[in-house]
């Protein structure tokens, strides 16, 4: 339990309200959300938790525990005036870690740390939050209004301290049900405009009317996109019917569906609108006529419109301002490749952030059982299936260790081998696609140059983009045949295997593409720009065509065979992998021919959006949902950095060098006549001379330098250096940190059992002597005291230790393991502690016999605590919809140690009475010291000489040290 | 305020609670009508019918820990389940649901259940209890044999997924 209590209760201090306040405040973390922060308080934590649960009597743990704890430790503290209560709460405390107050071992408060005071504030607010979204409300009487009203103030009181952002952050973070949290709202802002009246006037009002007034602007807008989200409804029927990870791809093609409609957006209104405001009507030859073959090649009619870079003049337009096209068709392509490559770079370093740095992939039982099923899932037959993947994926990894390793040696070369072949057969695949590819477009180019353009020949080349989009096709299908050859240890291996194959598939083949269409193209033709723009543009039509054919081919064929012909293929899945690289394949394209075709966004944005539909079609119809639920958010991740690294970056390039290096067509185009595209810069930045220098300074000394570059590369190196060597210390630390936990755990888990084998020693003795002597020897010397109730009350421990014994005698014939134990034990402890205070309280009884008022004061504090503990019960009853057999034998352990306290008590009342109960205490503390002693001499007879006392806190002081050591022992370790 | 962002959708989840009993829940919500819609109504709504954990779910939610919620019990579900609820609210919610004894612990007992819900109890016993051991071997960080909140919140963290699959679209 990493619950701290962060009451701070050794500290006297600590019930001044303020100091509460203060040191809450200081020792508040950044980022609080981190449940450890506050490690090495853990050894006072662990103490103070078995304290609470000795006060509460309580079975629950960790919340409940820390709600009560803060709500009962901080009202107490300042709210009740009534000393009475305050000291005994004092007594609580002293009694349960000092035997003694004079006793040689006195915790000094200096050497306490004392941010152990400061209350974590996410604890608390979910220590309210338990109770408030309590299953079973008032089922704790000792909550009252007050302490809750207390309590929420503090809270408000934390909340006006922050910014308002960070307020509605919190709020909304906070587990409490609408209701409250629109309340606790309501009253910080109460609180912050009574303390802004006071404080300031018209000015800062204001401001704080805009500000809330743009972020009511803010959330509107955030609404009405969210309203009008593109496919809603289809996209909750394709998550509830296949899941999250079949999601990813839709959710992918709407993401590159919104950077094409920017990306038209911008190309649009920046250079096509311009031009057309300009000249209305293209300058189209007139024997040239629409034909609708362009449609497919793009060619002919197309060649003399605003599609391709051709259409557009290097002309200042003159209108009612001057409009440089040159500067326009430069500038809007570079900014919307660079906003492009921002763009990609935040969703993907984010991407990683979030799916990446934190994955673990070590815990997959636990994330199969508690992580992976999906809630949107809302489909019977769905539901179904994966219940049953579930439960072969869990079979299949118990068993997944045991074969792992009956591999041999040559089993392993002989996969080692499969994998080299596989690897090399699929490799010389790729690179002859790109060879064959460019022998292709060669064969084309000299067919095409030997007779005159006709109908014929503009068919002709439509030959190139039909084999680079059959080779994309056909060749993936071979490479999965490949793979399912392949015996893949884990099957994210073997998915990245396969991506990787198809990425450098991909990779060559446009590879070639463009290498032919920078040099050769080039050299052969006057207006060479427009050539490689309707190459791109047949390429993105016929590579749509292709994509219909294979979401045809395969998912509705591999149906149908499925289905009809070969029933042990079954339903096919859809498989994500290969869909989304096809995605990324056509972004590709549209990025490279922007430059070439500005307005091939258009052709995208179509595609994408018929491709939407079709394949939710196919998929509903032809699919089945995944068989393994993958980790679709990692995959997600991967798509976007292969989307970023080798094809937008690819992309990139290839504009770039067309832009610094290739000399531009002379016969058309905005740049013809220049050397360069980049020299249009140079020209404008030459005409501003004299008009605006600093421009012409920034180009020269900034834009022109190495020098410049040189420094700022060093610069981020060095930046790089330092944020590695930040994350390696942070590796460190974390490590350090996890291995701190399992060290509390440890010790927890070793303090319990010794707590446990003290309680063990501790019930078998008193019960011993009970049972030999009977219940006559005990009533016997009640009669002496010729007390009824005394008589009583004792039949009443007898009855409830049975019960308790009997609880136990099943638990352990039904084999109800650590857990529950653990729970019992923290209840008999409680149990435990609680005696040992009522049992100071008689001892203070005894030091001054003639102040009756304070032992009938502890009496009835003693009742209270016992009625308290019974009422807690009754609501366990009343309130458990799941009852177990833990809770009535921790129950049953409370009533027994309450009753018998309630005996001794009596007695205690009682003068003639005296040795009995304190030869039971010494008994007691003796077992206590021997078990820490760790002797197992059974030396049960007691000691009346021995002052019961030191010898209590002396035991208490083994414990210490022996926790001590076991802690050295521990830091040892690692 | 808390919940501004999904408040568009507070009218949509309204007419959603209406349409399940609109002879019970009036249109006219100003006087705060105390309207509660029984387990049975919420537990069919077509986000819930075919989810295991529908039940858990609605008893988490509810005030009354029976499933009969209020609408404000209807509009904190659906917020907190909604794609903008924080993680650390999700997490805390999940770990109720998953809680069937409600001591705050996932015990083993706890993980039984969830199996068998996740399983429709096709396990034999004793892969049950080699999955559960399992999962508290790889998830329990301080050793005490169950799973606490911290416990569960460490493994979310490390589990990217669970912010999209605890997720009911409405």
């Amino acid at each position: 339990m990493t619950s701290y209590n962060n009451g701070g209760v050794f500290n006297p201090a600590y019930h001044d309200s303020e100091t509460l306040e203060v040191d809450k405040r200081s020792s508040r973390k950044p980022h609080h959300s981190n449940p450890y922060a506050n490690e090495d308080l853990a050894l006072w934590g662990e103490r103070a938790d078995l304290r609470n649960d000795a006060e509460h009597g309580s079975h629950r743990g960790g919340w409940q525990e820390e709600s009560r704890r803060v709500e009962e430790s901080i009202p107490m503290g300042f709210i009740t005036t009534n000393s009475t209560s305050a000291s005994w709460q004092h007594n609580v405390y002293q009694s349960s870690l000092q035997i003694d107050g004079d006793s040689h071992y006195d915790p000094s408060p200096a050497a306490r740390p004392i941010s152990s005071m400061s209350g974590n504030m996410t604890m608390r607010w979910r220590g309210i939050a338990m109770r408030r979204m309590s299953m079973f409300p008032n089922s704790d009487p000792a909550f009252t209004e007050e302490e809750a009203e207390d309590e929420e103030q503090n809270l408000v009181k934390e909340l006006v301290a922050l910014s308002t952002r960070e307020q509605v952050r919190q709020i909304r973070g906070l587990p409490m049900s609408f209701e409250r949290k629109k309340h606790i709202r309501r009253q910080v802002m109460a609180f912050k405009s009574s303390k802004h009246s006071q404080h300031f006037t018209g000015f800062t009002d204001c401001s704080k009317n805009i500000s809330l007034s743009f972020r009511r602007c803010g959330y509107g807008i955030k609404s009405a996109r969210q309203t009008l989200e593109l496919w809603h409804g289809i996209m909750k029927e394709i998550g509830g019917k296949f899941g999250s990870s079949v999601l990813t791809y839709f959710m992918f093609l709407k993401w590159l569906l919104m950077f094409n409609i920017f990306s038209f957006l911008v190309n649009f209104g920046f250079i096509t609108i311009p031009l057309l405001v300009h000249d209305l009507s293209p300058n189209i030859p007139s024997n040239v006529s629409f034909r609708g073959l362009e449609l497919l090649t793009g060619a002919g009619y197309f060649n003399y419109t605003v599609m391709y870079y051709g259409g557009y003049s290097n002309e200042t337009l003159r209108g009612l301002v001057d409009y440089n096209m040159q500067l326009a068709y430069f500038f809007t392509i570079a900014i919307y490749m660079v906003l492009c490559g921002i763009v990609l770079i935040f969703s993907m370093a984010n991407s990683f952030k979030k799916n990446y740095a934190l994955a673990d992939s070590a815990s997959n039982s636990a994330w199969q059982l508690l992580c992976s099923w999906d809630f949107s899932i809302t489909n019977d037959k769905t539901v179904r299936q994966r219940k049953s993947n579930l439960r072969v994926q869990l079979k299949e990894s118990l068993s997944e260790k045991s074969l792992k390793k009956r591999l041999t040696l040559s089993e392993k070369l002989q996969q080692y081998g499969i994998h080299l072949g596989c690897w090399v057969l699929s490799t010389s695949l790729a690179v002859g696609c790109g060879a064959s590819i460019f022998y292709l477009c060669q064969y084309e180019q000299e067919a095409m140059d030997s007779g005159p353009w006709s109908l014929l020949n503009e068919a002709e080349t439509l030959l190139v983009p039909f084999v680079v989009s059959l080779m994309n096709m056909v060749i993936p299908l071979f490479f999965s045949l490949l793979n399912k050859f392949e015996l893949y240890s884990n099957q994210r291996r073997q998915i990245y295997a396969l991506l990787l194959r198809n990425v450098l598939l991909r990779m060559v083949i446009l590879g070639v593409l463009c290498y032919y269409w920078m040099n050769v193209v080039p050299g052969r033709f006057l207006c060479w720009e427009p050539m490689v723009g309707q190459a791109l543009y047949r390429l993105v039509i016929i590579d749509f065509l292709f994509l219909m054919l294979g979401s045809f081919f395969g998912e509705f064929l591999s149906n149908v065979i499925g289905t009809q012909l070969l029933p042990r293929f079954g339903v096919p899945e859809f498989d994500v992998a290969r869909n989304v690289l096809d995605l990324i394949y056509a972004q590709t394209l549209a990025w490279i021919g922007i430059y070439f075709s500005p307005l091939l966004p258009a052709i995208q944005i179509l595609k994408f959006f018929i491709l939407f539909y079709l394949k939710k079609v196919s998929l509903t119809q032809n699919c089945q949902p995944p068989r393994r639920s993958s980790r679709a958010a990692q995959m997600q991740t991967i798509f976007i950095f292969l989307l970023f690294f080798p094809f937008f970056v690819g992309a990139l390039s290839m504009v770039a060098y067309t832009a610094w290096s290739l000399t531009p067509s002379e016969q058309c185009g905005p740049f013809h006549g220049l050397n360069n595209t980049f020299s249009v810069v140079e020209i404008w930045i030459a005409g501003l001379e004299g008009s605006s220098d600093w421009v012409v300074w920034i180009y020269e000394n900034i834009i022109r330098s190495e020098l410049f570059y040189f420094l700022l590369t060093l610069i981020i190196i060095v930046i790089i250096y330092v944020f590695w060597q930040l994350i390696q210390g942070r590796k460190e630390l974390i490590g350090l940190l996890r291995q701190q936990i399992i060290n509390e755990g440890k010790d927890k888990s070793f303090l319990l059992d010794k707590l446990q084998y003290l309680q063990k020693s501790y019930s078998e003795i008193p019960a011993g002597p009970i049972k030999q002597k009977g219940p006559s020897s005990r009533r016997s010397d009640g009669h002496s005291s010729g007390s009824q109730s005394n008589s009583n009350a004792m039949v009443q421990v007898l009855l409830a230790r049975q019960q308790l014994e009997e609880e136990e005698q099943r638990r352990s014939l039904g084999g109800v393991s650590v857990p529950s134990d653990i729970s019992a034990s923290s209840a008999m402890t409680q149990a435990l502690l609680a005696r040992q205070r009522a049992e100071r309280q008689n001892e203070d009884f005894y030091q001054m016999p003639e102040e009756h008022p304070s032992s009938l004061n502890a009496l009835d504090q003693a009742m209270a605590a016992r009625q308290r503990a019974l009422d807690d019960e009754r609501d366990e009853y009343w309130s458990t919809t799941d009852f177990n057999e833990r809770n009535s034998s921790a129950s049953a352990v409370t009533q027994a140690m309450q009753a018998r306290l309630r005996a001794e008590e009596d007695r205690g009342d009682d003068p003639a009475d005296l040795p009995s109960p304190t030869s039971s205490v010494m008994i007691q503390v003796m077992q206590a010291r021997q078990r820490a002693e760790e002797e197992e001499r059974m030396q049960w007879a007691p000691d009346p000489l021995q002052n019961p006392a030191p010898s209590g806190s002396s035991a208490l002081i083994q414990a210490m040290l022996a926790r001590q050591q076991a802690q050295n022992e521990y830091d040892d370790g690692y | 305020m808390g919940n501004k962002q999904t408040i568009f959708t507070a009218q949509q989840l309204f007419y959603r609670y209406r349409d399940l009993a609109p002879q019970l829940v009036p249109l006219d919500y100003t006087n705060h009508p105390d309207v509660k819609l029984p387990y049975e109504l919420i537990g069919s709504m077509p986000e819930l019918k075919d989810n295991p954990f529908r039940q858990r779910i609605a008893e988490v939610f509810s005030e009354d820990g029976q499933g009969n919620m209020t609408l404000d019990d209807f509009l904190d579900m659906f917020s907190v389940l909604s794609e903008m609820a924080p993680r650390d609210l999700k997490a805390y919610y999940a770990f109720k649901i998953y809680d069937f004894n409600n001591d705050d612990f996932l015990c083993k007992s706890d993980l039984e259940k969830t199996l068998n819900k996740l399983t429709r109890n096709e396990l034999t016993e004793e892969e049950v209890r080699m999955v559960c051991e399992k999962v508290i071997d790889e998830a329990d960080l301080d050793n005490d044999g169950r799973l606490s909140l911290e416990d569960f919140q460490h493994m979310i963290v490390r589990a990217p997924d669970f912010l999209s699959t605890f997720h009911i679209r409405i």
